[in-house]
């Protein structure tokens, strides 16, 4: 019984942050329809910055901000620079479909690349503001900290904060409008370009977020290379498929459902099968739903 | 299109492995090894064009059925004592059988839904080994093709054994891929690739084509993983990390993702990138850890680079700068 | 005319292919591969980065300043140390890649310390440097196979094998735990399958035992042992897992407040490298850990003071740890070895001169050498030790107590070796 409140309580909170990365990838698919393969690369190297502004400051509470205007800053950049110009030169050819799979792709190595060698072999750790040491009922410890307390709360405010946003606002509207059919929206007086710049800054700093918690939730330390990245990386992707990629609040279900399972595969199946598990979500979601879990058969696929 | 009796095209390859041959005769052990690599890569590239380039699909999971390939020719070799010749064969079918698989799975999907399934089947795959005992777990298991025949003498080292399998394996599957491509289901893939609706209308079943197209692409990543683990002599996860499907897919895109021809260009600059990255690296001097990244980040780069200015590849773009001059000498 | 165009590209391609291998032809070598008369090439494979590597890639370094030492000394019989370094981030198949070009394109005359016992089964698989006379001196793991001759005959071992290890630790517990639940955590492959067999050729069984995928160890996947290890309601729980397994471990245990009574095993044991992980000294406390070589806080032991200069002097702002302590060790036998090989030596002088008088050479450890012509064992013993409250291991009683024993089925007696003094300076002589 206590083993199985455990592994919900580890399963909410790591699905909570794989919400928060399904949120950024939605985002950007929503407002520019591109799946940007290289946004865990970018909540990554939000991560870093967080690190060098706990290195500096050694606050947590200074470190959150940086990373996230970071996060924000390097999304715009990126899709300024590298977007509008991969647009531009690959809308037709044999591979205009993929072009933006596979540049993506390149830019998550690239970052890769360049976070290894600026930063890579050095002791990189990130602690959190409170302990994650876990509570105590009586002479058991729960699977559930402070620090995962922290966690919980604050993806769930910034999962609200962009729900609204993109829903009920002016701005949402525009990035909406701007994805669908930015042809009309342009002659409906929005600013399209900036639009779509904004829509990727909200996902940039939505995945440093996603990036610093996922660290300071394992122990600490994180590494292109550990498996709290790797899990970012292909979590994220997963959960915005199993949701429907259509809606952010699909994103967040994906997220919750993915946590869950790979929790449950952690702690009663085997430790080694849990990478795996997101692939048998996704294959079983993909057969019976195509179109994910609260996504609408559309005829529009691509 | 242009009109290509067989018979030429096979005379062609007969020279090149004849060239290939004496070649292998006058280097040392290193660029023979190499060499080997890069027709292992040659194969792997030409089942990415013939997939992306030609039906349009694309696929972020090469490295995994490049894998169910070489475990298979390791299994049948290490439990069953196959012959090399028939564990080849072997590779080539289990990928296939994985590939119609997935390809009927896919079938239903596009864009950024295929790519994800097969981003997650990149990763989740291999590790799946890790689950049966036959296949060695984390560390895997070996796969020896065994010595060079006695009969070819004392100097035959066991790397050029490998280059001639190699190379020969290469020629035939590169052989019947550009036959394949030429023929008319090469076609039905560029027209279900170009558009969906006309092409059904012309009466092509897509899917039954798509399908077809996944399956004999799987077939030629099993044969190119059944090389590359005979080349170093393993087959385990690791052997075929993420980063092999997106090397896969950067050769694939250096060699113009849609031309066959171009398929030693893609495989050479892989092969030739850690090389490269190796000498520069000395040259400059810099710190072990850029050493360690600079052919991913050249690689990267490369990819990006091909991607925004050179996206149908060299050999496409010399041929549309060639046939523009032509169009305007006529005028 | 367009199918012309076609061929002639065809052509283009095969021969830039063809050129691009013809380019070089080696220019004969006169003496041994990787010895000219001013140097010698040694090559190390072990992951510099990736999952594995916290802690393992200061040897390097380490092995580095002191062959930097010896040549500014005039070096061994008049030629420099060199060592060529590959990163195959403890994956087997990229020590095979990467040992390879050591061979083909570095042309080293041995492999030194390559890690791994995965690794470096691969590799005599695969490689086969037995069959091509290439020496792999002092490899760096336990398995006690390599120890073998005849399956690999220019392969010598150093560290004392994990049988050996499993069995002086079994000894400890029968001491000190005796009747109380077993523990073990162990890496899913050859490494874990060797302690395996230790502890059972020792007659120890187990209460709990989990396995881990090697890469597969984290803070995440760590969470899911410790629920294994309460749930069987183990009281001694051994890490016979590599540094940062043992760190996510340590580290998980202290976050779900389980706190076991904790046994180390060499391979995973160095302390410096988990406190940077971010364990707490607190959670090492009093855990039990082995070793063969002084501990490195005692600075009265001469080799500790002579080792610990000279790699400060090359690296003022790294700490002087265990890795670095046994991996500059090695270096200082390896040069031994080779000047022991001659004025002129080649691969099978080499090692020749290991079997002939390399349980005479000179070493940190508090343990002999067993070289000789029939055996390839290095070292065959430990001390037990505690963490100390700011988790730097000492031995027990602040003596070293030291065991030795075998890898078959021979007894663990208390060993009477006494350490002969080191050599002037620290060099071979």
């Amino acid at each position: 019984m206590f083993q199985l409140i455990n592994t919900l309580l580890i399963g909410i909170t790591a699905g909570s942050i794989y919400s928060l990365m399904a949120i950024s990838i939605v985002l950007v698919w929503r407002s520019t329809r591109v799946i940007n393969f290289a946004q865990a690369g970018m909540a990554l190297l939000s991560t870093y910055f967080g690190y060098e502004a706990i290195v500096h400051f050694n606050s947590f509470w200074i470190a959150l901000p940086v990373a996230m205007v970071g996060g924000a800053g390097v999304a715009a950049l990126i899709e300024l620079v590298f977007m509008r110009l991969l647009v531009k030169r690959s809308s037709t050819g044999p591979i205009a479909a993929v072009a933006p799979i596979i540049a993506t792709l390149g830019l998550l190595g690239l970052i890769k690349g360049i976070i290894s060698s600026i930063w890579g072999g050095a002791d990189v750790r990130l602690v959190g503001p409170v302990t994650n040491v876990g509570y105590s009922i009586g002479d058991k410890t729960l699977a559930f900290s402070p620090l995962k307390l922290l966690t919980l709360c604050t993806v769930v405010v910034l999962m609200l904060l962009l729900t609204l946003l993109f829903q009920k606002s002016n701005i949402g509207l525009s990035l909406r409008a701007s994805a669908y059919s930015p042809e009309i929206a342009r002659l409906s007086g929005v600013k399209v370009d900036f639009v779509r710049t904004l829509g990727w800054s909200l996902a940039g700093a939505a995945g440093a977020v996603a990036g610093i918690f996922q660290t300071v939730n394992g122990n600490g330390a994180f590494s292109p290379e550990s498996i709290e990245f790797a899990l970012l990386l292909i979590s994220g992707f997963i959960a915005a498929v199993i949701g429907g990629l259509e809606s952010l609040v699909g994103a967040v279900v994906g997220g919750l459902v993915l946590g869950l399972v790979i929790s449950f595969v952690l702690m009663y199946i085997s430790s080694s099968l849990f990478f795996i598990a997101p692939f048998v979500i996704l294959l079983i979601i993909l057969f019976v739903r195509p179109q994910g879990i609260m996504g609408v058969k559309a005829a529009r696929r691509a | 299109m242009h009109k290509f009796k067989s018979s030429h095209h096979l005379a062609f390859f007969i020279i090149f492995g004849f060239i290939l041959f004496l070649a292998g005769n006058r280097v040392d052990e290193l660029r023979v090894y190499q060499g080997a690599s890069i027709a292992v890569y040659v194969v792997a590239i030409s089942s990415i064009i013939l997939l992306t380039g030609y039906s349009g699909q694309v696929s972020l999971g090469h490295g995994a059925l490049l894998a169910i390939g070489a475990y298979s020719a390791a299994v049948a070799r290490n439990n069953f004592h196959a012959p090399v010749v028939l564990t080849f064969v072997i590779a080539v079918l289990a990928a296939a059988l994985g590939g119609a698989l997935l390809g009927a799975a896919a079938a239903r999907l596009s864009g950024p839904y295929l790519a994800g399934t097969t981003l997650a089947l990149a990763i989740g795959l291999p590790s799946l080994a890790n689950q049966f005992p036959i296949f060695g777990g984390e560390q895997g298991v070996f796969f020896d093709v065994g010595f060079p025949p006695p009969s070819l003498g004392e100097g035959f080292t066991q790397y050029k054994w490998f280059f001639w399998i190699a190379g020969l394996a290469a020629l035939i599957s590169i052989w019947l891929v550009a036959n394949i491509l030429r023929s008319r289901y090469g076609r039905n893939w560029r027209a279900g690739r170009s558009n969906e609706t006309a092409a059904a209308l012309a009466g092509i079943s897509v899917s039954r084509s798509k399908i077809l197209a996944f399956t004999i692409s799987a077939g030629v990543a099993g044969l190119a993983g059944a090389l590359l683990s005979m080349t170093i002599g393993t087959v385990s996860p690791s052997a075929f990390p993420l980063s092999l499907s997106f090397s896969l897919l950067t050769g694939a895109v250096l060699s113009g993702v849609s031309t066959l021809s171009g398929v030693m260009i893609g495989a050479v600059t892989l092969v030739a990138i850690p090389e490269i990255a190796d000498a520069v690296a000395t040259r400059i001097g810099v710190s072990e850890r850029f050493t360690t990244n600079l052919p991913g980040l050249m690689v990267s780069t490369l990819l990006i680079l091909t991607v925004l200015f050179v996206p149908s590849g060299p050999v496409e773009q010399h041929r549309t700068r060639q046939a523009r001059k032509a169009a305007k000498e006529k005028n | 005319m367009k199918a012309m165009n076609r061929r002639k590209l065809f052509t283009v391609c095969a021969t830039i292919a063809v050129a691009s291998l013809a380019v070089t032809a080696i220019p004969a070598q006169a003496a041994e591969v990787g010895v000219s008369s001013s140097e010698i090439k040694l090559g190390m494979t072990l992951p510099m980065t990736g999952t594995a590597s916290p802690g393992y890639n200061k040897i390097p370094a380490a092995v580095k300043a002191y062959f930097d030492y010896v040549n500014a000394n005039g070096g061994i019989n008049g030629r420099k140390l060199t060592l060529v370094v590959k990163d195959d981030q403890y994956v087997p198949t990229l020590a095979v890649a990467k040992t390879n070009e050591l061979i083909l394109k570095d042309k080293v005359m041995a492999l030194l310390a390559p890690l791994g016992t995965a690794n470096n089964k691969a590799v005599a698989a695969v490689v086969n440097p037995g069959a091509r006379g290439i020496p792999t001196l002092f490899v760096n793991t336990g398995y006690s196979g390599f120890a073998d001759k005849k399956k690999y005959p220019t392969t010598f071992s150093i560290l004392p094998s994990y049988i050996m290890e499993a069995k002086i630790m079994a000894e400890y517990i029968k001491d000190n735990f005796a009747g109380k639940k077993l523990g073990l955590i162990y890496q899913d492959d050859d490494f874990g399958d060797d302690a395996l067999a230790g502890f059972k050729q020792a007659g120890i069984n187990f209460d709990v035992k989990v396995a881990y995928a090697s890469g597969s160890q984290s803070g995440t996947t760590a969470a899911g042992w410790m629920q294994k290890l309460q749930a069987g309601g183990a009281e001694v729980v051994i890490l016979f897992g590599v540094s940062s397994a043992t760190a996510a471990a340590l580290g998980t245990a202290a976050v779900m407040k389980f706190a076991p009574q904790w046994i180390l095993g060499s391979v995973g044991g160095d302390a410096t490298t988990i406190k940077a992980a971010g364990v707490p000294a607190g959670v090492l406390y009093n855990a039990v850990g082995a070793s063969f070589a002084p501990a490195t806080t005692d600075t009265t032991d001469e080799y500790v003071k002579l080792f610990q200069d000279i790699y400060l002097k090359a690296n003022p702002d790294q700490i002087f740890d265990n890795n670095v302590m046994v991996g500059m060790n090695t270096a200082f036998v390896t040069a031994q070895a080779l000047k022991a090989a001659g004025s002129n030596p080649t691969r099978k002088s080499l090692i020749a001169a290991i079997e002939k008088s390399g349980k005479n050479f000179a070493s940190a450890a508090l343990v002999p050498l067993n070289y000789s012509t029939t055996s390839h064992v290095g070292y065959n013993g430990y001390w037990f030790g505690k963490y100390s409250p700011t988790g730097d291991l000492k031995p027990a009683g602040g003596v070293y107590t030291v065991y030795t024993t075998d890898s078959g089925n021979g007894a663990v007696v208390k060993s009477t070796y006494k350490r002969p003094a080191m050599p002037a300076k620290g060099l071979p002589n």
